[in-house]
């Protein structure tokens, strides 16, 4: 540290070091600013757009509304067509009922390749690890073949097949990876207290391997609120179990020139990862770099 | 021995039973069905015949689909230029100690990434409207560039730039936050004191980012690089909602395309082709992309020290099957 300070004391010596460094922290601070504002300007936009009329809207694209308005929310609401409100519904379950199963899929998977040898322990990891290499867009088509075939298309529980398959690899390679850190010593513990498996699983390793559990819940649970692709060719012919993404897709065919409406329409849909997000950042951001990174 | 709580067979194949048919079922079985009807010229009704390899010669001949491929790898070199390299300089500026609000940044710079692709995508159309845009709006309102918002140019039909130009901004804007975050995470793990004294030895930003920093998240760069290859052979979502690969078929992709030909022209045999080619293409540009990485951009000291940690792994795994085996675990 003796040498840092000395850095400090050399720049607190001269005044045109000083200056120098004002003027390139100012420019510094205005890019990030700037960078941040663009980020988050799209979002700013929208909120106070959605409660312009569609005139005003045109009129001036950027000015703030003069009359704040709430109308176009009443209208979505009122819209049975649309059923945005249905939408989100269905969505709720489906990320949460995946959610659960690939925190549990995961854990029970990743504990036993990590830790239990049998005669297929070395295949398994190899398939789930194969599983993490396959472009999944290459799935979009055959998936539906298979499930037109074996008439799973178009039901409630369609979608929960590809969301907790394709979310999987990625959780199950993140618990063996956090297992692997736990000491063996702890189930040797409770091995000789005279724990059972189950009992091991559920009452020793599952509350160590929280953390990790949660960053995998976070990372599923943004993945399979937004996916889009496999729920318009697997779920697209049956209106009551439509997703936020494929109703939102609907919606803006219907009102593509209304933007005002189209703003609040996304506005709901976005709001409840909008909140989880600004409430939760800080976990958040470090799950899906963890997930990532590690993945 | 003690009491062993190494479970029995058929206590691991319950456990194991339903994910691994889950799996299987999900992701292998319509991969077999993908290579099956790719020989065939099924259109989804009751007639299917078996057509051999005609559907593969139509697949080297499609012009549309090699154009999709291009505009995948386009969208890839856009990717890493842009999300991987305004990412890196963004972590040059933000970790100066000149900075403030550095947590301000790292949140909003992130939350485009956590919107969903298909919403992003409607945005920037509204963003990039020709009446209605915040672009034009700046380039008429702000810059007097055009006269009014009619002269203004069109964006999405490709005429006042490159459409693929266009449609990958948007994919940029949404992922440099993400990419930031990992860089700084990897950016924080390095030695303060290493570019203390590069300061010290009167290196200036420039040269402490391109020769300390650089060389020591080489690593993290290398899965920066990776992720935005396999994220961007799978674009989907963000064009659909922007373009539907139009006008004409300028700005399609593979996984759009195969999705037009299969549900839109109900071509489900070709459809299944394509399939096959997005993930023998998809698996080929990644494994190349690793390749090259690991050729030209690693040197023997990375070498020696990826040897070094293989050989820990593999003799960490080799106590732990010792342990195993003593029918403890």
């Amino acid at each position: 540290m003796g040498s840092a300070s000395g850095v400090q004391a050399v720049k607190k010596g001269s005044g045109a070091i000083r200056v120098r460094d004002g003027l390139l922290g100012s420019v510094m601070n205005i890019i990030l600013a700037l960078f941040s504002l663009m980020c988050i300007f799209p979002l700013v936009w929208m909120l106070y757009s959605s409660v312009k009329t569609k005139r005003e809207f045109n009129t001036s694209v950027i000015s703030l509304p003069s009359k704040p308005t709430i109308e176009n929310y009443i209208k979505i609401f009122a819209n049975k067509d649309a059923n945005l409100i249905g939408a989100m519904g269905n969505s709720m379950r489906t990320t949460l009922l995946s959610v659960f199963l690939i925190v549990a899929f995961s854990f029970i998977v990743g504990y036993i390749l990590s830790r239990v040898s049998f005669r297929l322990n070395r295949p398994l990891y190899v398939m789930f690890l194969m599983g993490m290499l396959i472009p999944v867009h290459s799935l979009l088509v055959p998936t539906y073949i298979i499930f037109n075939r074996t008439n799973m298309a178009n039901q409630w529980y369609t979608l929960l097949f590809p969301y907790v398959a394709f979310n999987l690899p990625v959780a199950i390679f993140l618990v063996e990876g956090y297992v692997k850190g736990i000491p063996p010593e702890l189930e040797e513990a409770a091995s000789i207290d005279g724990c059972s498996f189950n009992r091991t699983l559920f009452s020793i390793i599952l509350p160590v391997c929280r953390p990790i559990l949660i960053t995998i819940a976070i990372i599923s649970a943004f993945s399979c609120w937004n996916e889009f692709s496999f729920a318009l060719v697997l779920i697209s012919n049956n209106k009551a179990i439509t997703t936020v993404p494929l109703a939102l897709k609907n919606f803006t065919g219907q009102f593509s020139s209304d933007y005002p409406k189209m703003m609040a329409a996304m506005l709901i849909t976005m709001a409840p990862i909008v909140l989880l997000y600004f409430i939760f950042s800080k976990q958040i951001i470090k799950g899906m770099v963890a997930g990532a990174v590690k993945g | 021995m003690l009491n062993t709580i190494k479970p029995r067979g058929r206590v691991i194949f319950a456990y194991l039973f339903l994910p691994v048919a889950l799996f299987v079922f999900t992701v292998f079985v319509p991969l077999v069905a993908a290579l099956y009807y790719g020989f065939t010229d099924w259109k989804g009704g009751p007639v299917k015949n078996f057509s051999g390899l005609a559907n593969y010669a139509q697949l080297f001949k499609d012009e549309v689909f090699w154009h999709s491929f291009g505009n995948n790898l386009y969208l890839v070199a856009a990717c890493i230029i842009g999300q991987i390299g305004i990412a890196f300089i963004l972590v040059m500026l933000i970790n100066s100690k000149l900075v403030k609000l550095k947590s301000i940044h790292r949140t909003f710079g992130f939350f485009p990434s956590t919107i969903s692709a298909l919403c992003v995508g409607f945005v920037w159309k509204m963003i990039y409207d020709q009446r209605t845009g915040l672009i034009n709006w700046f380039l008429v309102d702000v810059l007097h560039k055009y006269k009014g918002m009619k002269d203004a140019p069109i964006w999405l039909n490709g005429e006042a730039l490159p459409i693929m130009l266009i449609l990958s901004i948007p994919l940029i804007w949404q992922y440099i936050g993400y990419y930031m975050v990992i860089i700084l995470s990897a950016f924080s793990s390095i030695d303060t004191s290493v570019l203390e004294s590069a300061e010290i030895d009167g290196a200036n930003g420039l040269q402490r980012a391109l020769y300390i920093v650089f060389p020591l998240i080489k690593n993290t760069l290398f899965v920066c690089v990776t992720l935005c290859v396999a994220g961007n052979m799978k674009a989907f979502d963000s064009i659909y909602a922007m373009t539907e690969g139009g006008p004409g078929t300028s700005s399609m992709v593979m996984a759009l395309y195969g999705y037009n030909q299969s549900f839109k022209s109900s071509n489900l045999g070709y459809g299944s082709t394509i399939s096959v080619a997005i993930f023998v293409l998809s698996l080929a540009v990644i494994g190349g992309s690793q390749f090259l990485l690991n050729t030209y951009m690693t040197d023997d000291y990375d070498k020696e020290e990826k040897r070094i940690q293989r050989k820990r792994e593999k003799e960490a795994r080799a106590a732990m099957k010792k342990r195993m085996k003593g029918g403890r675990i």
